[in-house]
């Protein structure tokens, strides 16, 4: 019965949701009120079905329910609690609800939080949104539906249950994170696209979406660090990004989100770029579902799938249905958007939010062109070209390096225009830390990217170091405070500020954190209990193998030494190889699953793989890479999320005032 | 030159560096042979593409894996597509989910009857995302009704 009801409460969402455009349509034409409080009703009332239908999907999920195919292919009796529930974002028409459910939890808030405000926006904004939620409607109650009945015609005792790969906790972050962050943009972009229709040039607009907009990108951002991580600790490829179609659909919305984020500020500064802010977030806004349908669809494993899935055709079709209409309307629009006001210099803080923007959307597009050069190659040459990771660091680095200088130059340029005095201030000391690192890198014999990437971190980092000790050195004169509370209060004060100066060190970081890669070593090999290889400055040493039957798999663990070349010991690591299903008759249903293990420190990842086992002569097989830098990744991550943080949190009301 | 045009200059200038660059390495041959690969095949590949490094999809035969004795990482397999197949040599570690039937792409050389792969990977395109899983089948246990 329940499930009936999960897949009617979707039906009456739908009939909602038509109802919503229809009253807030007559709203707009008669300017009855009444019309649109009944319209905001009917939206929260549409939303929240969906929400209901998508825990009904969850309760299924839960309980085992195998009558449901979704619930059948997704899960098993075995399947641990917290994996049932992330099933919900497994397969297709499950996450295909859950996007409809984040969106309609969003829209809830939007039209609680503003049924006071912008009363001449929100019709229209509730109008965007529930387009939205319409397609995503469409989608779960016609095209992919998950309460569709299983499709046998004997009863279906236990499901095929969640691939080992996906049962890891990150894995249960990592999903919905980038979810909540894809669906987010649909909230500025309803704005933008409101403010539009309403010719509403002001930047009050702006106020309300912009922490929308941090938040959002923030989401997306850990998303995408999250999946980093886990391809790192659980794929076993010993790297974290492979510009894989499915990672560029994630980062390609961020990069032009992280443009929005920072060209909005000179919106509400300055009032300038509103045309580009609105161009940026409707692009953001596609590339979220332009990724949701290159994730989903199957495209680009095989670009032949593009008609035998009935999603395909359909997410085309909305992102060129929105690309066309959104772009329309801003050209229609255009003239109330112009500002009078001119960049007036190069060394500006507009102008390098200007040039820190062109080439955030620049490298999207780069990304974009070798995400989609196999589909083009195809289309038009008829071969078939696939276009891999080499080609992508490639185009990415010089742009990668820009930006990273950009990041360092941008916050210390004066807004209008900088003094050569002012420049000379601010840039000497820093160029001088550079120039010393190139020489030390040198004096290593490490050029290349690697310098480059290396000493344009010690620049921005310093630039960053210098901006905090003068507002702390200045705060501690004025104030009599000690060094700490000075920095505490210095951000206190200022929180875009400098949690932004706080992001960009993260940022800084993790740049260090990529140059590691310049200097991987790996290599593999059969060993023998007792015997020895080396890799880099290492001696690994195979100590002893051991074999262990857990409850739902079988394991071989190895045991491992790690000695420096000199023969200092290190630590021990402990891959394992593991075969789930190993109780099942047919040795293709078995699965063999490599558990790493990773020695990390700040200077090096020793990382493990236990490839292959052969129990008989005793013989294990392993891959091992030195990893330099790695952790910087993750630790700069820290910090551009805990920046963001800071920049966002609500300075409360009245606050403000006082200074 | 007044202020807009000059920054209209610059940006577009910015962008006409971007354009040659997006060019020059799509198309530079050195690193190109590396990074952009056809995907051919099997038919092309042994009366076209002998010893250039090309990209193959497949199947892997049911039953046609065989490790080397000596060295656990050494394995040979017929690749499958449809009616033609070819014989593919590969020596490093194998992704967890290789196994008979399983269609994978390798990227490689075809010399002298074989195929001697230095990638393979297991078909799966959105790793992440749970379809890893043969869906046309339920692997339950099935009751008489």
């Amino acid at each position: 019965m329940i499930p009936v009801a999960g897949a009617v409460s979707l039906n009456l969402s739908l009939a909602f949701a038509i109802l919503t455009l229809f009253a807030i349509g007559f709203y707009i034409r008669y300017n009855d009120f009444r019309l649109f409080l009944t319209g905001q009703r009917l939206s929260l009332a549409s939303s929240g079905l969906s929400v209901i239908s998508t825990i009904i999907l969850t309760n299924e999920l839960i309980l085992g329910n195998f009558d449901l195919d979704y619930v059948a292919h997704y899960t098993s009796n075995e399947t641990p609690l917290l994996y049932k529930i992330t099933a919900l974002w497994a397969g297709q028409s499950g996450s295909m609800l859950f996007w409809l459910a984040i969106l309609s939890i969003y829209a809830i808030i939007v039209v609680l939080q503003n049924r006071k405000e912008h009363h001449l926006l929100m019709p229209w904004v509730i109008i965007v949104i529930t387009i939205v939620q319409l397609f995503f409607l469409g989608m779960t109650n016609f095209v992919t539906n998950p309460f569709e009945p299983t499709n046998a015609d004997f009863i279906v005792m236990n499901g095929n249950g969640l691939n080992p790969l996906l049962q890891n906790p990150t894995m249960a972050i990592h999903p919905p994170m980038l979810y909540l962050g894809y669906v987010g943009f649909t909230i500025p972009f309803a704005f933008a696209i409101a403010a539009l229709i309403k010719k509403d040039a002001s930047s009050l607009w702006i106020k309300t979406i912009r922490r929308w907009t941090l938040v959002t990108w923030l989401f997306l951002g850990i998303g995408i660090i999250l999946g980093g991580w886990w391809a790192y600790l659980e794929l076993g490829w010993g790297g974290y990004w492979a510009w894989d179609p499915v990672e560029n659909a994630s980062f390609m919305p961020w990069l032009t989100g992280t443009a929005f984020v920072h060209s909005i500020i000179i919106q509400e500064k300055k009032n300038m770029l509103k045309i580009w802010n609105m161009i940026l977030i409707i692009l953001t806004f596609t590339l979220c579902i332009f990724g949701t349908f290159l994730t989903r669809s199957g495209v680009m494993s095989s670009v032949h799938s593009f008609t035998a899935s009935g999603l395909g055709p359909l997410f085309f079709g909305f992102v060129i249905l929105i690309l066309i209409v959104s772009y329309s309307l801003l050209y229609v629009r255009r003239k109330h958007f112009q500002t009078e006001k001119q960049l007036e210099s190069f060394t500006s803080r507009e102008s390098g939010f200007l040039f820190n923007n062109v080439v955030f959307v620049v490298m999207c597009f780069a990304v974009f062109w070798g995400t989609i050069f196999p589909v083009i190659s195809e289309a038009v040459r008829g071969t078939k070209i696939t276009v891999g990771a080499p080609f992508f660091n490639q185009i990415n680095i010089p742009i990668g390096l820009i930006l990273l200088f950009l990041t360092g130059v941008g916050p210390l340029l004066a807004w209008r225009n900088t003094s050569k005095e002012s420049l000379i201030k601010n840039f000497t000391f820093p160029l001088i830390v550079a120039f010393i690192i190139v020489g030390l890198l040198l004096a290593l014999d490490i050029t290349g990217n690697a310098m480059m990437t290396l000493s344009l971190s010690g620049f921005v980092f310093t630039t960053i170091v210098i901006e905090f000790w003068r507002g702390i050195r200045a705060r501690t004169r004025k104030f009599d405070e000690s060094i700490i509370s000075a920095f505490i209060k210095l951000i206190q004060k200022n929180r875009s500020r400098y949690g932004g100066y706080i992001s960009h060190l993260g940022i800084v970081l993790m740049f260090v954190g990529f140059s590691g890669h310049a200097f991987d070593i790996e290599d593999e090999w059969g060993l023998q209990i007792g015997a020895k290889e080396t890799v880099g400055n290492y001696e690994i040493e195979l100590d002893a193998l051991s074999e262990e039957e857990r409850p739902n798999h079988y394991a071989y663990i190895a045991n491992l030494n790690i000695y420096t070349s000199g023969g200092e010991f290190v630590t021990d690591l402990h891959p394992e190889k593991r075969i789930y299903f190993h109780r099942d008759p047919n040795p293709d249903k078995r699965q063999p699953h490599s558990e790493l293990d990773i020695y990390s420190t700040i200077v090096r990842d020793i990382y493990s793989i236990f490839t292959g086992v052969d129990p008989k002569n005793q013989v294990g097989y392993f891959k091992i890479m030195i990893n330099p830098l790695v952790q910087w990744v993750w630790i700069g991550s820290y910090f551009l999320i805990i920046g963001t943080v800071i920049a966002m949190w609500p300075v409360k009301r009245g606050k403000n005032e006082l200074e | 030159m007044n202020s807009k045009n000059k920054f209209i200059f610059a940006v577009s200038g910015v962008i006409l560096v971007f354009v040659i660059w997006v060019y020059w390495v799509s198309t530079s041959p050195s690193e190109g042979a590396k990074s952009m690969v056809t995907f051919v095949t099997i038919d092309n590949l042994i009366d076209d593409y002998e010893n250039e490094r090309v990209r193959l999809g497949g199947r892997i035969q049911d039953g046609s894996i065989q490790i080397s004795k000596s060295n656990l990482l050494d394995v040979h397999f017929m690749l499958d597509q449809g009616d033609e197949s070819v014989k593919v040599h590969y020596s490093k570690t194998r992704p967890d989910l290789f196994k008979n039937g399983v269609e994978v792409i390798v990227e490689g050389v075809y010399t002298g009857g074989i195929f001697k792969a230095d990638m393979l990977q297991t078909k799966c395109a959105s790793r992440y995302e749970g379809d890893l899983r043969d869906e046309s089948e339920y692997s339950m246990e099935e009751v008489e009704i």
